[in-house]
């Protein structure tokens, strides 16, 4: 039988690992992060999920357009259904889906940044090694849970238990940058393992919801029964998921009271949301940011996520309903963090589980495939530009896996979130025990962040 | 049998032991129990109106929702349900960016309802010919591809059926561990090719159609009845699918369905793949291999020759000695056993175990949307949760995907709800509890029968005893020690 341990204050946050496993210090010996309220840097990412076509999120506006016309038929989009072209600082001109007219405006203002084909990878794959097997492939390509992970955890071979935030949080988290124990990685999607690290649980919270505990008042009968509840979860337990879910409720106890006590600080913000799930979830992310200093962090993740992108089917119809959502949401987070004066310090960011084969379906949709172009946006970004290059717009032709267009990736997620982490502040020795894979790429920086 | 054993049968069985429940399965044994649940099919859920009064589609799933709860709480064939929605949970419908209508929804769970204790292979037939199937991953309508328009027939339905309700990625033994090539690597169960072959095969399949209407080669979507097939918009030529089996050409829709459900039915991956899951489920998160392979032989021959025989299967989960240890003393269960409520489970328990009265309009449904899950309404085809999730000590832990920080603090809000406000359509009847109130330790003792087997950590009741102490009348001490009790760790995992 379990022996009743002495109260173990519930502010302490439980992380996943032992004082035994921290002790193995992934990193070394940190250098100094220059600290202060003006250096505040946080990464946020939209996650699309479904696997978003983004053959059809940006479209070159070059010779390859007769291309895409005919070869995407009943996805083609017309020049009607597109934006204006947009000329690039670097790579051929775009136009955005005519339902994305705000990022198009934000890429034209060079504020935001197309980073082109980028999946998962292990190592720079050529077609003739994927298809004879001659070098490592990422794990179950074209599978939903697996590439969503391999885009989380950026560790394409699989089987990683910790997503490549969770271990950039963690970096963040031993480097003492952060004043307090509140979690570098907030999910407003739940649990995510793209903000799981070796010492780093996420804390999730939804839109406008309190963590607090209802019930309680000041009355010592109310206060006994709080003491009780919160005691127990501190006896710890013998049965291993009794003390894994005690593990979470403790976190969320902690968590709730520095998130509470940071947020009574919030002002209102004078920026229009959109009211989308995810545009309430990027208002709360605005408003943490807004409180950041009282809650002690100098660097934070957060993730956001939007579903529905998986358009086997009447895609057109879908991404018409789903893109307006993510243009304006996007758009107005960018435009509350110039109201908070953080734009140059806040960089978001999307992924996605794959993009969709070039090829239609018979039903008007599309289906999954791998390389997919991404968009980077915030003040610190050297927009306007395309990074990486487009794929041939050939079916079988020398990007693709097979016949249908399934683009190989020309950059790897590891590289594509290196680039990122850089930016956010994981010095240049510390890379690696972030993104393992990185060392098999040429380049560690894409440059978009400077 | 002992009422903690009792008990301890019916939390893996049902929606939770009620004292009732309890002494009932006391006097008539297992075995006797679990004949008349196999014979027992009482809970339906109500048809409802394609169209609203306005003309445009009916949306509304809050009716069908709400008779599901009353059902948990209430409807006898508690085995029924529970497997029924374990099914339902394999093989993904759902509203969120699927399937709109609310009618479609009362049919597709009638298959899981009516197939619960029958054959796998039925499961399999009736969903992939099921309307709302064929809707949500695109199997209707999936005409054979057209090369002058560049097209090809969509994968969806191809390749969930194989990775999520039948087989999963990699090639299993069975007690569950994967199969692994001369260097050590997993084997696919399939790759991309099998998945175009296998689009190819369930081409030709559309809507039933609508009363009043005529038929076509593509219907529009309508949710009652099976699809039938249009053999012009089949592809007819040889695929070469799953286990390498080479389905000849010329056939028609219906017989290529019949060779596919053959060629599942023959992968040694599927009783494993299955039965883990269902197994994790009802029992336990993270099973030993012996008891999967226990199992898993029994999905795999029944006995009779046959496979995919669910009673027996069920049988086999809830009787093996894996299972019953601890039925005698917790002592005897291993620290890794059992798992997490998820929080329809979590509701209906409560609401049993707390006598509740639940009404035709009721917001039970909402409180578990609250705690991350919306019935029939998964986030995609994946479900609520994940059969490969773990905990953050990485033992298996499905139900613990859902479990966060927020969700965490809303389910304490929850019971909170329940015990101290009230909950919309939801009657409670506290007066057991109350009735004994006088005597704390008889209180504890029966809250501790109701909602953990009869074993309660000297923790746990020196926490429930401190917030009984600070109140006096025995409606709060009543109220204290359940709040105690239902928003403890100990409570959320079944064991």
């Amino acid at each position: 039988m379990v022996t009743r341990r002495n109260f173990l204050s519930t502010s302490i946050r439980v992380g996943s690992a032992t004082v035994g496993s921290l002790a193995l210090r992934p990193f070394g010996l940190l250098p100094a992060l220059a600290q202060n309220g003006s250096n505040y840097r946080a990464l946020v990412c939209v996650f699309l999920f479904g696997g978003n076509d983004s053959n059809n999120t940006v479209v070159p506006m070059d010779s390859s357009f007769s291309a895409y016309t005919s070869l995407r038929g009943s996805l083609a989009l017309s020049s009607t259904e597109l934006t204006a072209a947009i000329s690039s600082a670097s790579g051929p001109p775009i136009a955005f889906h005519g339902k994305l007219p705000e990022l198009a405006s934000l890429y034209g203002s060079k504020e935001l940044a197309v980073v082109a084909n980028v999946g998962p990878l292990v190592q720079p794959l050529t077609q003739t090694q994927y298809k004879n097997q001659q070098a490592a492939i990422p794990l179950n390509l074209f599978s939903h849970s697996d590439q969503q992970l391999a885009w989380q955890t950026s560790i394409a071979q699989g089987h990683s238990p910790t997503g490549w935030a969770g271990r950039a949080a963690d970096y963040i988290s031993q480097s003492g940058v952060n004043s307090s124990g509140f979690p570098a990685f907030v999910s407003l999607a739940g649990n995510a393992v793209e903000g799981t690290g070796a010492s780093t649980q996420p804390v999730a919270i939804g839109p406008g919801q309190s963590l607090q505990l209802t019930g309680f008042s000041s009355s010592s009968e109310s206060q006994t029964r709080l003491n009780a509840l919160t005691g127990l979860i501190a006896d710890g337990s013998g049965v291993a998921l009794v003390q894994a879910a005690d593990d979470v409720l403790a976190n969320s106890i902690s968590d709730a009271n520095a998130l509470s006590s940071a947020l009574a600080k919030a002002t209102k913000l004078n920026t229009t949301f959109p009211n989308t799930s995810l545009g309430a979830q990027l208002q709360q992310v605005a408003q943490i940011i807004q409180v950041q200093s009282y809650l002690g962090m100098s660097r934070q993740i957060f993730f956001c996520s939007l579903g529905g992108f998986d358009t086997h089917a009447n895609e057109l119809p879908t991404l018409n309903t789903l893109y307006p959502q993510l243009s304006a949401a996007l758009a107005a987070f960018y435009s509350a963090t110039q109201e908070l004066g953080v734009a140059q310090n806040v960089t978001t960011f999307t992924e996605s589980d794959f993009s969709r084969t070039f090829q239609p379906t018979t039903a008007g949709g599309s289906d999954h495939a791998w390389g997919s172009h991404h968009l980077v946006l915030g003040g610190a970004v050297q927009g306007g530009k395309i990074y990486g290059s487009f794929p041939t717009f050939q079916l079988g032709g020398p990007d693709d896996t097979d016949v249908r267009g399934r683009w190989i990736p020309t950059i790897s997620i590891e590289q594509y979130g290196a680039t990122l982490s850089s930016w956010f502040g994981i010095p240049a020795s510390a890379l690696a025990a972030v993104f393992p894979n990185l060392a098999n790429f040429a380049s560690s920086n894409l440059g978009f962040l400077g | 049998m002992s009422a903690r054993a009792a008990a301890r049968f019916l939390d893996q069985s049902s929606w939770g032991p009620t004292p009732s429940s309890i002494a009932e399965l006391q006097s008539r044994g297992i075995d006797n129990w679990l004949a008349e649940q196999f014979a027992m099919n009482t809970s339906d859920l109500p048809d409802q109106e394609i169209l609203t009064s306005a003309g445009i589609s009916n949306n509304n799933l809050a009716p069908v929702q709400a008779a599901f709860f009353q059902n948990a709480v209430s409807e006898p064939d508690q085995l029924r349900q529970r497997v029924a929605f374990i099914l339902s949970q394999i093989w993904v419908v759902s509203a969120t960016s699927g399937v709109s209508p609310a009618y479609a929804y009362p049919p597709y769970w009638r298959i899981f309802r009516d197939n619960a204790f029958g054959n796998y292979r039925d499961v399999i037939k009736a969903v992939t010919l099921s309307p709302a199937m064929g809707r949500y991953l695109n199997m209707a309508n999936n005409n054979k591809g057209n090369a002058s328009l560049g097209t090809s027939p969509n994968e969806n339905y191809a390749r969930e059926l194989m990775q999520l309700f039948t087989l999963g990625l990699t090639q299993l033994h069975l007690d569950g561990t994967p199969v692994l090539d001369a260097n050590n690597n997993p084997i696919p169960t399939y790759d991309q090719s099998v998945v175009t072959n296998m689009a190819r095969l369930l081409t030709g399949w559309t809507y039933p159609t609508a009363p009043g209407t005529a038929a076509k080669n593509n219907n529009p979507a309508y949710y009652f009845g099976q699809m039938f097939a249009v053999n012009a918009d089949h592809d007819t030529t040889s695929k070469t699918i799953v286990g390498n089996v080479k389905v000849s050409a010329s056939q028609s829709a219906e017989q290529d369905l019949e060779s596919l459900l053959d060629a599942l039915m023959a992968q040694p991956t599927m009783a494993p793949f299955i039965s883990q899951q269902l197994i994790q489920h009802l029992v336990t998160s993270n099973p030993s291999p012996a008891y999967i392979q226990r199992v898993a032989q029994v999905f795999q021959d029944d006995g009779t020759g046959t496979a995919g025989n669910l009673q027996a299967v069920i049988t086999a989960i809830l009787t093996d000695p894996e299972a019953r240890a601890g039925d005698a003393s917790a002592s005897a269960i291993t620290p890794t056993f059992g798992h997490l409520r998820e929080p329809i489970l979590f509701m209906a328990n409560v609401l049993r175990g707390l006598s509740a009265t639940v009404a035709a309009t009721n917001s039970v449904a909402g409180t578990a949307s609250n705690l991350g899950e919306n019935l029939f309404y998964a986030p995609s085809v994946f479900s609520y949760f994940s059969p490969q999730s773990r905990t953050a000590k990485g033992l298996y832990g499905p139900e613990f995907q859902i479990y966060s920080t927020q969700t965490a603090a809303l389910r304490a809000n929850a019971v909170n709800t329940l015990i101290y406000g009230t909950l919309g359509g939801v009657k409670l009847d506290l007066s057991p509890f109350t009735a004994l109130a006088g005597n704390s330790s008889q209180l504890l003792d029966y809250i501790a029968q109701v909602f953990l087997h009869g074993s309660m950590s000297t923790q746990l009741e020196s926490a429930a005893m401190s917030a009984m102490n600070a109140v006096s009348a025995p409606v709060t001490k009543a109220q204290a020690a359940l709040y105690i009790v239902l928003t403890s760790s100990e409570y959320q995992i079944v064991q």
